[in-house]
């Protein structure tokens, strides 16, 4: 049956990773580029049918009187008074399909997995799927998935991937500990030479353990509300580079060293003088849009683009938008970080940097959607969201759900493209738009507040303490003592939820001053050492030095840090020391190399070669693994000795005629 | 991109079972093992240590939560076990039906039904935490009559201990068919599943484990019951004898596990301690203590604790001798101090062998007599046979257990039963794979639920519907 699996052309498979937010997904494994789609993984209930819809809909009068002759006929209509509405930002009665990454929803599921593969792909039957898999998803889940993909799709392969798995795919370690902090779920999984060996998670089966990125939005939002600061300003601020989980010191309080309030307070003065300064690098970074003002005023209707959530027009900035649509979505939002980076840069030089400051400022870009109302229209309904189709005839094309648009306005959460701004300095709120024609807009604020310590406090102990076990827990657990240390070596931070400055480097020097286990004097110059090791002489060639040696200056000895293992002591703490002289027919217990761990704790080193990914970081590395798998299981012709492999790694629809939706619990890349 | 498929690609199940949708679930002292026939590791695995939260909400006053995640310092907080200790059966069964739904119906979830409303989340989407599992077994009992109970669809094959009393036995088949719906059911002894697992039907099945050591001798996939042997030697017991053993220590060894220890500073071997501890600012449940000391225990007892290979006993004249002039092996605490250990870690073990070996206890319940070592209790168990089975049984003894894991268990065993029982053919059979070894009767249980011809041997929901929970004496025997 391998021959009858044809090969399939990159350009044609399609990589679904659902998370419990954002979907990513992409048609093409052609080029390992980031995800070219990113969907909000949720659905909504259609208000008169059963069905699912992908964008929030709502019914409403229809402005027939404020709308001009191209706009009507180019709306959809079902009746006389009433026209249907999609809103695409609105999340209001969303359906979120996988809660801590177990599908609670699966029909909710279904008909957005339906929604995907309608979106992106072109023809039905040459396109196989590869579709990440949660750990929390179970076995009856994996069936009706691929039931629903054989029956209700043309689809012609399944490939059902774990997470953990796709990660590795990604960056290419054999062995490695696969951290996935995620929304509201975080999973610790062991792969051991391509098998998972052990994994421990916090999910939907600890209800009221909370782990995952939510927690620390929630968190801040509890340390600023009195601020008046709400949860989408805590969520900025916490993606901003602002927020930093400062390096780990056992000795101090919390373990962080807050900055110190001299320093803190000089820095505020330094500060205060330049803060108008501030705004400027950024400003010049998101280029063009600098006419705010006049584009707030402008009424003229734009084309297409105008639809696309948050996004204002005016005048100038149109060629603007209409050269930045042909950009893909991932372009933007890279370009957008880089603007950040550079923003932080420019703040850098002139003062101390954030970790040092008391105080910071942050630019909070709110996105205002307003109505405004023209006596005309009679009765624009009252939403808090985005631009409907009113008075521009082409709204309602824009509409069409073309894969383009759909990245931006997925991308929205994150501060989108930073195309269109409106820069509003320094104002607690903009000024109403004076504009007079029944419309909704959206247009960018920025505020500029200023936060204190509560950007580093934000993230408690118990948040990293919470991690740094379940890593030391589900490492330990790995039944074969000999795996172990391989695990330890290679750990990899995947998910979002890991992207917080600092937070990888934090869990890990937790993980190094607690449970690192040293070498110990005990062995030194001592007989202990392997007999297969030189003892070391005198004369010095042969003392024991520490790997990091090299790097010292002459004459000083390397301390005995944690970090810088000596590796004879190493071998003799760790080395497999046999009883001689006693029976050795231990054939079952040989393979155990009966020793402690871990004896070194280290992060994984990230592939360079992938210069996109480099540059935006392998948080979705799971992505880039799916990716990876789609190319290997679809794509590559395998040599003899692999084609059962290859076979086994994706349900066919041959194989799924012949023996039906069970066929998954093999044909997949799953534990 | 040369990179080749991977293992991962390989089927789970390597037994090419029959396709049969059973479930299997193999509850011990230590663990609870839940998971679908015909896979060759238990899918969810959690202790059999479960918390108990204080809440004033709760009718009770405390609400339970399982999962080796939730075990972790915090106020009000106590570690209990629904088995016993003594017997390794079923002690709570309230809690014991609340740690199975957790791992069965949640966990694993064989059946999902897009239509049943209480199931399928379109109902529990407010809350946004979803549904635990007690309400919703509960709810489930409750329209017993016309809601689809979960299992309906997965038979399921639960192990007991050899010694496992009928009350006990007809009060899981109740379950299984009454709250859960299941449409067949079996109860197989665990050295009969150990057994399978290592591809016998008659074999001599030792089971070391960690809150109990049994031999038991099965014969054409039956156990004799009067060959029954069981002590507490195993892995609890183990423990003690460290405990014991680093008391005695000089200086004494303090346990520290690691919830205590903020960070570690290395120090010489032998030197105190310099850690960091942490600061809790509630008081802890005793109970959560002696867990994490257990775990702490546990890591000593992979890393260190060695059995002396043999021949002859440890305490043979000269043999500690040669111990002490070879490389020990070091430990080093979570709270960073260390020690090398050489002859004490064989020692500790020696107890498991002879009685007199043994360090003091706290209890006079936790010392062993002669009679509880394991050579004795293999003996005891084969003069409780047959003469004429005796060979064959000792040329295909199973060694099962996660204690058995212990270095040099299995070549000390050998070395025993070739002292005891010269001129006959001995022959271990220990699996090779640290998880074979664990989850023996769990694999066991796998296996023999998985297999076509096992179809005809389970009770199905109308054969209990006639005969009454009654009906699991008669037929698992």
């Amino acid at each position: 049956m391998s021959g009858q699996q044809g090969k399939w052309k990159e350009e044609q498979v399609l990589v679904i990773c659902p998370g419990s937010q954002t979907t990513l997904a992409q048609l093409g494994c052609n080029e390992l580029t980031l995800p070219s789609h990113r969907l909000p993984t949720r659905m909504f209930k259609d208000p008169d049918t059963d069905d699912y819809l992908p964008y929030h809909t709502y019914k409403r009068k229809k402005a027939t009187a404020a709308a001009n002759g191209g706009g009507d006929a180019a709306k959809p209509e079902d009746d006389d008074e009433f026209e249907y509405v999609e809103d695409r930002d609105s999340s209001e009665g969303a359906i979120y399909p996988i809660q801590k990454g177990r599908i609670v929803n699966m029909s909710a599921f279904l008909a957005f997995l339906d929604h995907v593969h309608q979106l992106l792909t072109t023809s039905y039957h040459n396109t196989p799927i590869v579709l990440m898999a949660s750990p929390q998803w179970t076995r009856g889940d994996n069936e009706i998935i691929a039931r629903f993909i054989f029956e209700k799709t043309k689809t012609p392969a399944l490939c059902l991937m774990h997470s953990a798995f796709a990660a590795q795919y990604g960056l290419k370690w054999l062995n490695m500990t696969v951290v996935d902090i995620g929304y509201e779920k975080m999973d610790v999984s062991c792969v051991w030479d391509s098998n998972l060996v052990a994994h421990k998670s916090l999910d939907y089966f600890t209800p009221d353990l909370e782990a995952g990125g939510n927690v620390l939005t929630k968190q801040l939002h509890r340390l600023l509300k009195d601020k008046g600061f709400t949860l989408d300003m805590c969520e900025q601020l916490k993606k901003s580079p602002l927020a930093e989980v400062l390096p780990y010191v056992a000795t101090a309080k919390n373990c962080m060293e807050l900055p110190d309030e001299d320093v803190a307070a000089e820095a505020s003065a330094q500060f205060a003088v330049e803060a108008p300064k501030i705004n400027e690098p950024t400003i010049a970074a998101s280029s063009t849009a600098v006419d705010g003002e006049n584009g707030i005023d402008d009424k003229v209707a734009d084309e297409g683009v105008l639809d696309v959530a948050n996004i204002v027009t005016s005048g100038n900035t149109r060629e603007f938008l209409a050269k930045k649509e042909k950009e893909k979505a991932e372009r933007a939002k890279a370009k957008h970080r880089k603007a950040q980076e550079a923003e932080a840069a420019a703040n850098r030089p002139a003062r101390l940097p954030n970790a040092k400051r008391k105080t910071s400022l942050f630019h909070y870009e709110e996105t205002v959607h307003e109505d405004v109302q023209v006596p005309l229209s009679n009765g624009a309904p009252k939403t808090e969201t985005v631009a409907p189709p009113a008075t521009n005839g082409d709204g309602a094309a824009a509409a069409e759900p073309t894969p383009k648009l759909e990245g931006d306005a997925a991308a929205a959460p994150a501060p989108p493209a930073p195309t269109a701004e409106t820069v509003t300095d320094v104002l607690p709120f903009a000024p109403e738009a004076t504009s007079s024609v029944t419309e909704r807009r959206t247009k960018r604020i920025r505020k500029d507040i200023e936060v204190g310590l509560e950007r580093f406090l934000f993230v408690d102990r118990e948040y990293i303490d919470q991690i740094a076990r379940l890593i030391y827990s589900t490492v330990q657990s790995i039944p074969e003592l000999s795996k172990r240390p391989d695990c330890w070596n290679n750990i990899v931070f995947v998910g979002n939820g890991s992207r917080l400055r600092g937070l990888k480097e934090n869990v890990l020097q937790t993980l190094i001053s607690r449970y690192l286990i040293s070498p110990s004097t005990a062995t030194m110059f001592t007989s202990e050492l392997p007999s297969n090791m030189a003892t070391p002489t005198g004369t010095g060639s042969q003392t024991p030095t520490g790997s990091t040696s090299g790097s010292l200056p002459l004459g000083q000895m390397p301390l005995p840090t944690t970090s810088s293992v000596n590796p004879l002591l190493q071998a003799a703490t760790t080395a497999s020391l046999g009883v001689p002289g006693t029976a050795t027919a231990d054939a079952h217990a040989s393979h155990q190399s009966h020793a402690q761990t871990p004896t070194s704790i280290k992060m994984a080193q990230l592939p360079n070669y992938l210069q996109d990914w480099s540059k935006a970081g392998y948080e979705e590395a799971h992505f880039l693994g799916a990716l990876v798998a789609g190319r290997l299981v679809y794509c590559v012709h395998p040599g003899n000795d692999m084609a059962d492999a290859q076979r086994l790694s994706s349900l066919s629809r041959v194989d799924y005629n012949e023996h039906g939706p069970k066929a998954i619990r093999k044909h997949c890349l799953m534990p | 991109m040369a990179q080749p498929l991977t293992t991962a690609s390989v089927p789970t199940d390597i037994y090419g079972g029959d396709e049969v949708s059973a479930l299997v679930l193999d509850a011990g002292y230590c663990q609870t093992r839940a998971g679908f026939a015909g896979e060759d590791v238990p899918k969810s695995v959690l202790p059999s240590f479960y918390g108990s939260i204080k809440d004033t909400n709760a009718a009770s006053g405390s609400r339970n939560v399982f999962g080796e995640d939730y075990i972790f310092a915090r106020p009000d907080f106590e570690v209990k076990n629904y088995m016993s200790r003594t017997e390794s059966v079923v002690e709570d069964w309230d809690t014991a039906v609340q740690v199975w739904e957790s791992m069965l119906l949640d966990r694993l979830q064989p059946e999902r039904r897009q239509t049943q409303p209480s199931k399928n989340g379109l109902n529990d989407g407010a809350d946004g935490e979803g549904d635990v599992s007690m309400e919703d077994a509960a709810a489930s009992a409750e329209n017993a009559e016309n809601a689809e109970k979960p299992l309906a669809e997965s038979p399921l094959l639960m192990t007991e201990a050899p010694w496992n009393q009928g009350k006990a036995r007809e009060k899981a088949i109740e379950i299984a068919m009454e709250n859960w719906g299941c449409p067949a059911f079996w109860l197989s002894r665990t050295p009969v599943c150990a057994a399978f697992a290592a591809g016998k039907a008659s074999a001599l099945v030792v089971d070391v484990g960690g809150a109990n050591t049994s031999v038991t001798a099965v014969h054409d996939g039956m156990i004799l019951k009067r060959s029954i042997q069981k002590s507490h030697v195993g892995g609890i017991w183990l423990s003690n004898q460290i405990r014991s053993m680093f008391d005695s220590n000089d200086p004494k060894i303090e346990v520290r596990p690691s919830y205590m220890i903020e960070s570690k500073v290395p120090v010489d071997a032998g030197a105190p301690s310099q850690a960091i501890l942490r600061k809790l600012n509630y008081e802890l449940h005793p109970s959560f203590r002696a867990y994490e000391d257990e775990r702490l225990l546990t890591e000593y007892k992979e890393s260190v604790v060695e059995v002396w290979r043999g021949p002859g006993r440890y305490s043979n004249p000269g043999n500690e001798e040669l111990v002490k002039t070879q490389p020990g092996r070091i430990f080093e605490m979570p709270d960073g101090s260390n020690q090398m250990w050489r002859e004490q870690r064989f020692r500790v073990s020696e107890g498991m062998w002879d009685e007199t070996a043994q360090l003091p206890t706290a209890s006079e319940e936790e010392r062993i007599t002669k009679a509880q070592t394991v050579p004795e209790l293999i003996r005891a168990c084969l003069n409780a046979v047959d003469v004429d089975l005796r060979p064959n049984l000792l040329g295909n003894i199973v060694v099962t257990g996660g204690t058995s894991l212990l270095n040099g268990f299995n070549d000390r065993l050998n070395n025993e039963l070739m002292a005891m029982y010269p001129g006959m053919r001995v022959k271990l059979h220990a699996a090779g794979l640290t998880t074979e070894r664990r989850f023996g009767a769990w694999i066991g249980g796998s296996i023999l639920a998985s297999l076509g011809t096992f179809h005809q041997m389970w009770i199905s929901k109308k054969e209990y519907e006639e005969n009454g929970a009654g009906i699991v004496e008669k037929r698992c025997k």
